[in-house]
């Protein structure tokens, strides 16, 4: 069972909505938001404790809002998505600070086994 | 760059004008090759011809007038032969008039005795006598039964009253044998008594010496006096006592010249009886006659002709060996040419291939990316679905909608699987080098292949040489490269068939790995295509048609090259040819 909040930023509005349906049916506290500034904002409201990030956004890139996450909370687990496929963005990612990446369309499995590690990981730290 | 249209152009077109049309290239090269070798034999030619005819006109020259001092030399040097000869027998005469007294010269005796002195020295001297001053002979020793003649109205007699001196033409007169007289006054006393001596001197005495001095650089040489009467044999140019057959002023040759080397020696160029000649005249000194030297110039003769043919043989000696260099140099350069123009257009093309290929690679990654993200929300509305059903009762025709959820799900997942294929045709895969053994690297592959292959039963075989040097390469792309091109195979094969796989080293640079199956082949329409992004000749949903073009890419980025060959209904050949050591393309 995931215990951390889940907030999900993806300008995809259908993507984000769907997903954050999803998990909510797993029993995951998940919130979605579709802008990288909405995002930021739900962080200091919410104050989840795994993001899942969209690597592309319109207004802020994801890697940006990567950097202000992890200068917020640096606990925060990240796991970033990307609709490039591109290996090199997320390895990317991952040297700035993100838990892991996964590509688009997800695999709701894969994906929940990641938050369930960065789960664990948040809490043994 | 547009080139000028010039002159030179026009003889000399240049051939890589038209790279697509075969025919017209081909007669490019040829106009190109025929104005080379126009242009080079004139550049060759034209400098030889006027090199030749300046050396045939100079040496002609040289020779003209080489012949010329020749001739006047000759002459000269005859001239004062004879001049000398009569001058010593009119000296004799003159002393022989001067020592003695007229009593002494009357007494027949006394003139016999002189005429015997005479004739030991010059045995060509007939008689001698003695003439008074009315013409009358006085006295005469010699041969001949003369008495009592009168010389009065003969010239030699009035011209040594005058001058003290005489000399007469040859003539036969009383003795009736051709012979010449040499008469002086005695002691200049002209008008008195026995005044006059007379030597007969026989003509042949003086063909002798003309013929004695005329042997060797002579064609002929005879005397004539001042009415062209030959005084001596000429050979071939008339006869004795005859008119000279040359004239002075005709049959000269070309502009008639006249060459005067002295007051006393012309020399002028003829041509008699097709012959050119030069004709030199010598006057005497003291003498009432003239020198003739006859000599064929040397330039008209045989020698001559010899020469000229040496020229022409050296000439056209010269010329064909130039022809036969300039027309091999010409096809030499015009292959060079082409094959230069081959490559060029063998490198755009390529070149034009990479980057239709790079254009398609941008194109199909924004495509994809576009598709990506519907795509992922179709895949999470029917997962959501998926959900429901699942968190949910039963309810009716839930199996059947469970089943349409799914195949939406698996049709998702077979947009994914292009997409990412689309996304990794344009990013080719990142190169990491790593030491890579290939043969290991062909059996990894093949295992994954393996059980298809058996289903299939398409039998894999390996020809690996196992002294191929590991390269430094990527172990991902490379085996991406051989994953794509085995399995093509396999599906080419169908069912039952062999694919071999082989390798060696063709150098220490490269090694080069062999693919060859034999599957139905391709038509070279179809093998033309095969590296092109989106080209399939699998059936609809079999294939993306990107593995080759994806495959292609990987190879060039590894440094590599890959060559098809294939043949309708015997199979189909890959080679790929890989660097031993990987370098950055470049790009």
């Amino acid at each position: 069972m995931i215990k951390s909040k889940v907030l999900i930023i993806d300008d995809e509005i259908e993507f984000a909505s769907t997903l954050c349906q999803r998990l909510k049916l797993r029993g995951v506290a998940a919130i979605d938001v579709h802008s990288g500034t909405e995002g930021l904002i739900s962080l200091v409201k919410m104050n989840p404790g795994i993001v899942i990030l969209d690597l592309k956004m319109p207004d802020m890139s994801g890697l940006d809002v990567l950097e202000k996450i992890k200068e917020h909370d640096s606990s925060i687990e990240v796991i970033m998505l990307t609709g490039h496929g591109s290996a090199g963005s997320g390895v990317e990612a991952q040297e700035k600070g993100a838990f892991d990446y996964i590509m688009k369309p997800v695999d709701l499995v894969e994906l929940v086994d990641k938050m369930k590690v960065a789960d664990e990981k948040r809490s043994k730290a | 760059m547009k080139r000028q249209a010039g002159w030179l152009t026009k003889i000399l077109p240049f051939p890589s004008d038209e790279l697509g049309n075969v025919e017209v290239l081909d007669n490019g090269y040829k106009s190109f090759t025929k104005g080379l070798c126009i242009i080079l034999t004139v550049l060759v030619l034209v400098p030889l011809i006027i090199i030749s005819v300046l050396s045939h006109n100079q040496y002609q020259q040289l020779l003209e007038e080489e012949e010329l001092d020749q001739m006047v030399l000759n002459l000269e040097v005859a001239q004062s032969s004879i001049e000398a000869f009569i001058g010593e027998l009119t000296s004799v005469v003159q002393f022989v008039g001067s020592s003695d007294r007229p009593e002494k010269l009357l007494s027949s005796k006394e003139l016999h005795s002189v005429l015997s002195r005479l004739q030991k020295v010059y045995p060509g001297v007939v008689d001698i006598q003695l003439v008074d001053s009315s013409g009358m002979q006085k006295s005469y020793a010699g041969p001949y039964e003369l008495r009592k003649h009168n010389y009065s109205d003969q010239i030699w007699y009035k011209d040594v009253l005058e001058k003290g001196v005489a000399i007469s033409n040859v003539f036969s007169g009383f003795r009736n044998i051709p012979h010449f007289v040499i008469a002086v006054g005695r002691d200049g006393a002209i008008a008195k008594e026995n005044c006059v001596l007379r030597v007969t001197v026989d003509a042949n005495t003086l063909q002798d010496f003309i013929d004695k001095i005329a042997a060797g650089y002579a064609d002929d040489m005879f005397l004539v006096d001042s009415n062209r009467i030959s005084q001596t044999k000429p050979l071939k140019y008339g006869k004795l006592g005859g008119h000279c057959v040359l004239h002075d002023s005709q049959d000269l040759v070309g502009d008639g010249i006249k060459l005067i080397e002295s007051n006393r020696i012309v020399v002028y160029e003829r041509m008699y009886k097709g012959d050119a000649i030069n004709h030199g005249v010598a006057e005497l000194k003291d003498t009432p006659w003239k020198l003739v030297l006859i000599k064929e110039q040397y330039l008209h003769a045989n020698s001559w002709v010899l020469f000229k043919i040496r020229l022409m043989t050296i000439f056209l000696s010269c010329a064909i060996v130039a022809l036969f260099v300039i027309v091999e140099i010409s096809y030499a350069l015009t292959a060079h040419i082409r094959e230069s123009d081959e490559k060029r257009q063998k490198l755009y093309s390529e070149a034009e291939h990479t980057d239709k290929l790079a254009s398609i690679g941008r194109l199909a990654a924004g495509v994809a990316h576009e598709i990506n993200n519907p795509l992922a929300i179709i895949n999470q509305k029917a997962g959501l679905v998926q959900d429901f059903m699942e968190f949910s009762g039963d309810f009716d025709n839930k199996d059947m909608m469970a089943k349409a959820v799914d195949g939406i799900q698996s049709s998702v997942e077979r947009c994914k699987t292009i997409t990412h294929r689309l996304l990794g045709f344009a990013r080719q895969t990142d190169v990491v080098s790593e030491k890579i053994n290939v043969n290991a690297t062909l059996r990894d592959v093949v295992g994954f292949l393996e059980k298809e292959a058996t289903y299939n039963q398409i039998k894999i075989d390996f020809n690996l040489c196992p002294d191929t040097t590991d390269i430094f390469s990527s172990r991902g792309p490379l085996q991406q490269v051989f994953l794509n091109i085995i399995n093509n195979a396999i599906d080419a094969i169908g069912h039952g068939g062999t694919i071999m796989l082989s390798s060696r080293q063709i150098n220490e640079d490269r090694i080069q790995i062999t693919i060859v199956d034999d599957g139905p082949g391709m038509p070279p329409e179809v093998m033309n295509h095969i590296f092109e992004p989106f080209f399939t000749t699998k059936e609809t949903g079999k294939g993306t048609g990107l593995g080759l073009s994806i495959t292609y890419g990987l190879v060039k980025k590894l440094g590599g090259s890959i060559k098809v060959k294939s043949k309708l209904g015997k199979g189909t050949v890959f080679r790929i040819a890989l660097p031993v050591q990987y370098k950055e393309p470049a790009v």
